[in-house]
């Protein structure tokens, strides 16, 4: 009888988890807009010092809730030697964010490079979310992305401007998104 | 009263001190690292057998720094100290190829322990002064780390004995720690 009830209640109020992404090279601003990300959407989070972070030889997580949507972060290293750890992570993420610098102009061919090959050794993969105003520099990636919602929402990860409109966009999509379903708990 | 007031003082002022494990295998360098942190120097070593225990002062933080003996026959009184951490080093020597597999599974075995589910991961590997060394990526590949998705973790390229890539490595311990409480 027990277990009946825990399972009806965790049926009700189990929230539905999808995995993120965040890549983009190396000093784009993927652990500050993690943070910011994780300040903005829970409460009594105290973030870090935004000024204190240093660059990721690994892996940062954060977990935000977003109405009945659990939205799990992976933020890993973009150095180019880190770059091959990318993949590992396709196979379970629901949707990407791509961060770009759009002041360094010298290493946008760089990050669309970084960006073309990582739909190239996972075909499968979800949505994708990139920041900044920079659509006719990546426009020969289109047919790579196909059919997967895109947007490339300005943000400064700094202040925290854009960055609501980004994940909001981006939690409703994981959810429309039919093809890769949120990831199972077992109920029992 | 006193008692009470004194509680209330610590918890205002007093900081408290962070539990770090160093592991690794046998020859890896923990107790390089451990007294490269304390005292800055590089201490002649031998292998550890029991345990080596230091309080180290970063940052104004606290920490009690375990460094646990690697080799096979002590690896498994390591589960002895694991309640309570807040931070696994966890040590790698970079050159030994052939021990990598091994330095996995002990990894792996470890962070399955139900008592460091919330300890904060971070690899060095070490030696790199080494003409051999993997790079963070081939160690961090070979270690299997991408494996781990619920995990906040981070590699470092440490030289102990050069004392290389401790500070950077300290820095973000600290940092994150800070971030936790």
């Amino acid at each position: 009888m027990y277990t009946l009830l825990s399972g009806l209640y965790k049926y009700m109020f189990q929230k539905d988890e999808y995995c993120i992404l965040i890549l983009g090279l190396d000093n784009a601003g993927k652990t500050t807009f993690l943070e910011q990300t994780k300040t903005k959407f829970s409460k009594n989070y105290k973030g870090i010092n935004l000024s204190k972070i240093t660059s990721t030889v690994g892996l940062n997580i954060g977990t935000i809730d977003v109405g009945k949507a659990r939205l799990m972060f992976w933020d890993l290293g973009g150095q180019e030697e880190l770059q091959s750890l990318w993949d590992k992570y396709y196979a379970e993420s629901h949707g990407i964010i791509y961060v770009i610098d759009s002041t360094d102009e010298e290493r946008l061919s760089e990050s669309k490079e970084a960006f073309g090959k990582s739909f190239d050794t996972q075909p499968g993969f979800p949505n994708c979310l990139s920041v900044p105003d920079i659509k006719t520099a990546f426009s020969d990636c289109a047919p790579k992305i196909g059919k997967r919602d895109c947007l490339v929402q300005p943000c400064t990860a700094l202040t925290g401007d854009g960055v609501n409109e980004g994940i909001e966009w981006m939690v409703k999509c994981v959810i429309r998104n039919i093809h890769r379903p949120p990831r199972q708990k077992d109920i029992t | 009263m006193g008692g009470f007031f004194s509680s209330i003082f610590s918890g205002l002022f007093g900081t408290r001190e962070m539990r770090i494990l160093i592991l690794g295998l046998d020859g890896a360098g923990k107790t390089t690292i451990l007294y490269r942190l304390q005292v800055g120097e590089v201490v002649t070593t031998i292998p550890t057998i029991g345990f080596n225990v230091e309080t180290v002062t970063y940052k104004n933080l606290k920490f009690q720094v375990w460094d646990l003996g690697g080799q096979t026959s002590i690896r498994p009184y390591w589960r002895c100290y694991y309640s309570n951490t807040d931070a696994v080093i966890y040590v790698v020597d970079s050159s030994d190829r052939d021990r990598m597999g091994i330095s996995k599974s002990e990894l792996v075995a470890m962070l399955e322990e139900e008592e460091l589910k919330k300890a904060i991961l971070v690899v060095f590997a070490n030696k790199q002064d080494m003409e051999q060394a993997m790079t963070p990526a081939e160690v961090a590949n070979a270690l299997g780390l991408p494996a781990l998705k619920d995990r906040k973790w981070q590699i470092f390229k440490t030289s102990a004995t050069k004392g290389t890539g401790l500070d950077e490595a300290m820095e973000w311990l600290v940092d994150s720690l800070k971030s936790r409480q």
